[in-house]
């Protein structure tokens, strides 16, 4: 059977087991939740997430912890309107 | 042999009927399912036509691995002229029906004309037959399946159906079979109802002979290991699709009170968790169904639970299955609905109705969004708060639109680019879509390889045409380059980055060919390289395809299957006035993409938007891979290396 494994097949051995990705895009690194823990933290960006356990040692994000997404967002959003009134007034 | 398999062209004027077989020569060039259905909507649509008329024609498609041993081959293709867009309609729902249509002995039921009054095609064991369907007409979708199967004596007669919907002209109804396969985004069921064919049942007790049985069984354990050991279809067999919402509502991929933000916020309660927590209290532990041949599961079941709204429209404990990932979008990040009780009562409806649950969501999103502009008013809406986040008004237009009991139902069931027109005061502004159709719930401003695919879908705004979704994965660039250098060579770059614009186009170009090939096929999409880098693709599908039918196509000849009939939709569209900047029948976004930026969301998704520049960069290079030229017209040399430099001139293949 190995010998002829396709391309998708022979990428099984790449698959990770027991861990997350961040759902932060520039981060996307890879975060370990204690097992059956509610919420985990990436220890990169600091961005927090909700977690569901599919079933022991299998999580997935379920969503971001809404307060510290929001306030990141939030601040995200003020730096660019920021940005943009002082480019504005330069103009 | 699963080869011997037929068309019936059906024409519902005259009531004549012809079967013609399929040639391996054309099996070779177009396989089955959406590739040869593609073929025949070209032949026998007439240029120009009007999509609710009798010119055009709906062609009801089984894939060639429908009904075999190959896991998954349960998808029907529906494909027409779609009235929504006046281009390339076409669908793909799961369920039973076409290896039904198989076992009956067809692949493809092509019909023309228009009936004087209402019909059912009745598809048996070799044999078609155009059949009175005054007992089904006015029927929902699922009392229609169980009128036909009551009034022929038959419970295991599988149907396509169109609803109440489509019966009353809405241009975007749905092909439906079973209890919530839908044949979306296609305007299948507009055409349906606009030729009085109330649907097309068949029952089949034809064997299908496999090629190589012992070989098909024994390859099966490798790939069925292969397909539900990968870690999204164990997710999808445990949520369904609203799986992929935990990842999109996450980062803010998701386009919110119509396209003003693009997460839905506080949203615990429509999270596939919570409804994965109420299919099972609603039905029980074993909440999880299949299609023909499927070991996922991805589908829930439920029961719609008594609240004050379940009561107040007069559905509570109604069953249904789903919903899926698109309901969740379509009813509640669209119009900024977050109860669960809505999107399980929409959910029901559109079902009932047989609409499409993306355009219709999307479409009172929009009307939602007109109407907080000040567009739209109380006298417009008859007094109806359509503001967002309103449930009742949510589902109370569902039933307008679907019944087109009032002025404003009326037009919306128009679509939007007419339903703007009728509107004006540049109520066109707010509409997003691609091609008149609207956009599905997902927002592409951080994701341009995403944009892209749904600028070029070939049946307007689009995410099972040609998207790179495991581009969200960051997988590492040596991974992309073994996915998307087989089976032809690819050295061009590569990013993992999903936010970034290199290297996009191939991917998108790469995922329009699987895709086409899968819909050859007639297997699932949740079964190859839509959601999952290590599941099946061209390699493995020639060894299916061998094993169940004796065809020998190398991954490479499959490719190039999946290459003439994206050319073949290409030329129809094309052939039906598509131009590549037409801002109603291009391939191009709307202005709010480039213009206003993403509010929500990740860090790196705020302030996000689609560089316009890039964009019309990266569609020159796509179409440079599919053989274009700088208007997206195929080229003759495409067009000849193809086989397909006489389509116009020559008599219909089949």
């Amino acid at each position: 059977m190995s010998e002829d494994r396709s391309t998708a097949e022979s990428l099984r051995s790449t698959r990770t087991y027991g861990q997350v990705r961040c759902m932060n895009p520039s981060c996307m690194g890879r975060i370990t939740p204690d097992p059956g823990a509610p919420k985990a933290k990436c220890p990169r960006c600091g961005s927090e997430w909700r977690i569901f356990w599919v079933k022991p040692g299998f999580p997935r994000v379920k969503g971001p912890v809404w307060e510290t997404s929001q306030k990141l967002a939030q601040e995200k959003w003020a730096a660019i309107q920021a940005q943009a009134q002082q480019k504005k007034e330069e103009n | 042999m699963a080869l011997d398999r037929k068309v019936a062209i059906v024409n519902l004027s005259t009531g004549k009927i012809d079967i013609k077989p399929i040639s391996l020569e054309v099996r070779k060039k177009f396989l089955g399912g959406r590739g040869l259905a593609a073929y025949l909507l070209y032949k026998y649509v007439k240029p120009g036509c009007d999509p609710m008329g009798p010119d055009n024609a709906v062609i009801f498609s089984a894939g060639i691995l429908g009904g075999t041993l190959a896991s998954a081959g349960s998808r029907t293709d529906v494909m027409c002229k779609n009235p929504l867009t006046g281009l390339l309609g076409s669908g793909n729902m799961g369920g039973f029906f076409a290896p039904e249509l198989r076992f009956a002995g067809f692949d493809h039921i092509v019909v023309l004309g228009k009936a004087p009054k209402p019909v059912y095609i009745w598809v048996n064991d070799g044999v078609v037959e155009i059949r009175d369907a005054k007992n089904l007409w006015g029927k929902s979708v699922t009392e229609a399946q169980w009128a036909v199967r009551e009034e022929l004596g038959d419970p295991d007669i599988k149907c396509a159906v169109c609803g109440p919907a489509a019966e009353k002209g809405v241009r975007y109804a749905n092909v439906m079979t079973g209890i919530k396969n839908s044949n979306g985004r296609g305007g299948g069921g507009s055409v349906m109802g606009s030729k009085n064919l109330k649907m097309v049942a068949a029952r089949g007790t034809m064997d299908i002979k496999i090629a190589h049985p012992m070989e098909a069984l024994e390859f099966d354990k490798r790939y069925i290991e292969q397909i539900t050991s990968a870690k999204v279809n164990q997710t999808m067999g445990a949520l369904g699709t609203p799986f992929i919402w935990g990842a999109t509502n996450s980062w803010g991929g998701l386009r919110t009170n119509n396209f003003q933000y693009n997460q839905l916020l506080y949203c615990d309660e429509i999270e596939p968790e919570s409804i994965d927590e109420w299919s099972k209290k609603s039905v029980g532990e074993y909440n999880m169904t299949a299609c023909f041949g499927c070991q996922v599961h991805c589908r829930a079941k439920y029961k719609i639970p008594d609240t004050p709204l379940a009561r107040k429209f007069g559905v509570v404990g109604n069953y249904d299955e789903g919903p899926e990932y698109t309901s969740q979008g379509a009813f509640c990040c669209e119009p900024g609905c977050t109860r669960l009780d809505t999107l399980l009562i929409c959910n029901h409806l559109v079902d009932q109705y047989g609409v499409d649950n993306l355009e219709i969501g999307h479409m009172i999103a929009w009307a939602m969004e007109l109407y907080e502009e000040g567009i739209l008013t109380n006298k417009d809406t008859g007094g109806l708060e359509l503001r967002f986040g309103n449930d009742e008004a949510l589902i109370e237009m569902i039933h307008q639109i679907c019944n087109r009991s009032t002025p404003l139902g009326n037009i919306l069931a128009e679509g939007g680019i007419r339903a703007a027109e009728k509107i004006g005061k540049n109520s066109i502004k707010y509409l997003v879509h691609v091609k008149g159709m609207g956009n599905l719930h997902s927002d592409e401003r951080a994701t341009p390889g995403l944009a892209l695919n749904i600028a070029v879908a070939s049946r307007g705004s689009d995410h099972l045409r040609s998207r790179p979704a495991i581009d969200l994965y960051h997988l590492p660039v040596d991974v992309l380059r073994k996915i998307y250098s087989s089976p032809v060579p690819y050295d061009g770059p590569l990013s993992s980055d999903h936010t970034e614009y290199i290297g996009k186009p191939w991917q998108v170009y790469w995922h329009e060919n699987c895709y086409m090939a899968v819909d050859c096929l007639g297997t699932c999409k949740y079964h190859t390289t839509f959601l999952g880098a290590t599941l099946p693709n061209f390699e493995d599908w020639s060894k299916v395809l061998y094993y169940n039918t004796g065809l020998e196509m190398s991954p490479k000849d499959i490719w190039d299957v999946a290459e003439r009939c994206n050319i073949v939709e290409r030329l129809f569209n094309i052939r039906e006035g598509m131009k590549k900047d037409d801002p109603y029948k291009g391939e191009i976004l709307v202005d709010r993409y480039f213009n206003e930026p993403a509010r929500r969301g990740a860090p790196d998704v705020v302030g996000k938007t689609i560089d316009r520049q890039k964009f019309i960069e990266m569609r020159a290079e796509f179409y440079k891979y599919r053989g274009c030229d700088e208007d997206g017209v195929p080229k003759p040399e495409t067009l000849k290396r193809l086989g397909l430099e006489n389509i116009d001139k020559e008599p219909s293949l089949v």
